[in-house]
């Protein structure tokens, strides 16, 4: 495996059992994602990109196939292990923000460095600098739900970059935004990619979210149906 | 640094849901100061009981005559030795009393009573009730004095009174009965009228010139702690071999049994209360846990480990339970100290009396009390964190985040 290639899934099958009826949701997925990319993982609901997007995540195990993250073997990683690649290998962006509503947007930046282990200092110093840079710095000392939806968003962002993961893991990360707050964090994504090399993986059904990406992965009914590289907006 | 997250965490989540906790904090608080409180009573019961078998002319440790508790006679009785009290240590011994003890028959102009005829050193009865009775008349002057002192109590049922004259008939060594008048030198009021129904006290050298002997048929010694009963115990044992010496557990079974029932009353009344508020404590837990489901599926989501997940519950759990604790035991000793004074219990004499405690319930704080309940508390702290953190940790990640 090339050590550009961030993940490597071969083969990846997941299914689920709903009022005991199974329910495929991955019937066999191949898919490779090299560093530096911006991936969406586009379809119809039960399609399975958000089921795909959580076995890259380390969120959910796949029934079979393999999956590398980062050169490393995760379908046969402990749950432990599976959580310590999440800390220090991979950064996530979820639809309902998901910040930690008694931490300030700071603390919540600051949050993953301190699960590392990362010195004081320097965790509020890369916290504030990150925050300032997505335009938050004034925002710091205020709780989650002190913050508008794009702003808990960004700060979503900020903490999920903070640590310079290897992979940014966006689940349908515009869904709960207005079109213009949409626009302003694709901008943002965009640019993390383009100018930081930040390597993103992103579930979504809207086309505006699509248009900002550089390759685009369609599936349908478990089955990548169609993987292209287009010109960004 | 985990551990200062893990704090911040809790801290935060107990002050965002503060009125739910505020809640279980004063019922922890009430529970604690209930208990301390309640204990300071109970050892105070405790120590006063322990405390009247002791005053009750038998000490903490108390040496008769072979066959004297089986047969109290003047036959009984042995000539004492009092360099015995060099066998304990100074500083331990609060001092000691001989006496001559007999069952005898008082009479008055118009009654007839059973009673204990008791030949003292007034001197040295300062460690038996004697030393603080309420007189009407006047006390014994010395071991040669001739009058006797008797209960107010007694001196009701024999229609008689101070300077009046009784007959009381003893029986000496040679089986024979000795008989002779006494001037009542004066009544005591020793709190419980039991007491006072049973004990004429009188010189111990006339009583002994009456037996014609110059033996005593007990000696009771007072320890300044009760700690060193059982190393004095075994000190007189040593000293008085051909005597039968024994400690106030064996002396007054009763008093021994309710010191013993009175701890038992304490680790009941302390579970008792604790176990109510543990099971408040884990509903509150439990909740706190189901509200953050996806808190804990977020934090779990993001590479939390299980047992940093466990830490936030029992902290969450200590800290609440903590200073709880701490306050509900700064209250508790608050109370203790209002009631310092003692609780007047006259108007329950009677019960008093039975139990053999005083009729002022003064509250006795002990700091292993303390300790014990700080300590037992905080393990039930703990123990009530484990099942709510085992929902905790049982969240999935992915399930919490859809929910």
């Amino acid at each position: 495996m090339s050590a550009s290639v961030v993940v490597e899934c071969r083969g990846l099958t997941k299914t689920y059992q709903e009022e005991a009826v199974p329910v495929h949701a991955l019937r066999g997925v191949d898919l490779q994602v090299n560093t530096g990319e911006f991936v969406s993982l586009s379809g119809p609901s039960g399609s399975g990109k958000s089921t795909l997007l959580n076995i890259v995540g380390g969120l959910d195990r796949a029934d079979s196939g393999e999956i590398f993250i980062d050169g490393t073997a995760v379908g046969s990683l402990s749950t432990s292990a599976l959580a310590d690649l999440r800390l220090r290998k991979l950064g996530f962006v979820f639809q309902a923000y998901n910040l930690i509503p008694v931490l300030s947007a700071l603390e919540n930046v600051e949050f993953i460095m301190q699960l590392q282990g990362v010195d004081a200092k320097n965790r509020r110093q890369r916290a504030l600098e990150a925050l300032e840079r997505l335009g938050l710095g004034e925002m710091a000392g205020r709780r989650p739900g002190e913050l508008s939806g794009g702003q808990q968003q960004r700060v979503a962002i900020a903490r999920a970059i903070v640590t310079n993961p290897v992979l940014l893991l966006a689940d349908e990360p515009t869904a709960n935004l207005d079109s213009a707050t949409t626009e302003e964090l694709l901008v943002l994504l965009q640019r993390l990619n383009r100018e930081h090399g930040m390597t993103i993986v992103t579930a979504t059904h809207d086309p505006q979210v699509i248009g900002f990406t550089q390759r685009q992965v369609q599936l349908r009914d478990g089955l990548i149906e169609h993987d292209s590289v287009a010109e960004p907006v | 640094m985990s551990a200062a997250l893990v704090c911040q965490i809790s801290l935060r989540n107990l002050i965002k849901h503060r009125r739910r906790n505020l809640m279980l904090f004063l019922a922890i608080l009430i529970a604690v100061a209930g208990v301390v409180s309640m204990n300071t009573l109970i050892r105070g019961m405790q120590y006063s009981m322990a405390e009247a078998a002791v005053e009750n002319l038998t000490g903490h440790v108390k040496v008769h005559a072979q066959g004297y508790r089986d047969d109290p006679n003047i036959s009984h009785s042995f000539a004492l030795d009092s360099d015995f009290a060099n066998e304990i240590p100074t500083d331990q011994l609060l001092g000691w009393a001989p006496r001559v003890r007999l069952p005898a028959v008082v009479m008055s102009e118009r009654q007839t009573r059973g009673i204990q005829l008791v030949g003292v050193d007034p001197a040295r009865e300062d460690i038996s009730f004697l030393y603080d009775v309420e007189l009407t008349g006047e006390g014994l002057a010395d071991l040669d004095d001739q009058r006797v002192l008797i209960g107010r109590e007694l001196a009701a049922q024999l229609e008689t009174e101070v300077g009046r004259r009784l007959v009381i008939i003893t029986q000496g060594g040679d089986g024979l009965n000795r008989e002779r008048g006494y001037r009542i030198a004066g009544t005591y009021n020793a709190e419980g009228v039991s007491l006072e129904k049973v004990f004429i006290f009188t010189g111990i050298n006339p009583l002994q010139a009456l037996l014609e002997t110059s033996h005593v048929t007990e000696v009771s010694i007072r320890l300044s702690d009760e700690a060193a009963t059982d190393s004095a115990l075994q000190a007189m044992t040593g000293f008085f071999a051909q005597q039968d010496v024994a400690d106030w557990q064996e002396l007054e079974p009763t008093a021994a049994a309710m010191f013993l029932f009175a701890d038992a009353a304490i680790y009941i009344w302390f579970l008792l209360m604790m176990s109510a508020l543990v099971f408040g404590l884990i509903n509150t837990l439990i909740a706190s846990v189901m509200e953050r489901v996806k808190e804990f599926g977020l934090l779990r989501a993001l590479g939390m480990a299980r047992r940093l997940i466990v830490a936030q519950v029992v902290v969450e759990s200590t800290l609440i339970m903590t200073v709880g604790l701490l306050i509900g035991t700064a209250c508790g000793y608050g109370i203790y100290l209002a009631m310092q004074d003692g609780i007047d219990l006259s108007a329950f004499a009677q019960s008093t009396d039975m139990l053999g405690m005083s009729t002022v319930l003064v509250p006795r704080l002990e700091i292993s009390d303390l300790v014990l309940i700080g300590g037992l508390s905080l393990i039930m702290g703990l123990f009530a964190s484990i099942y709510p953190a085992v929902r905790a940790v049982k969240i999935e990640p992915l399930e919490a985040m859809r929910n």
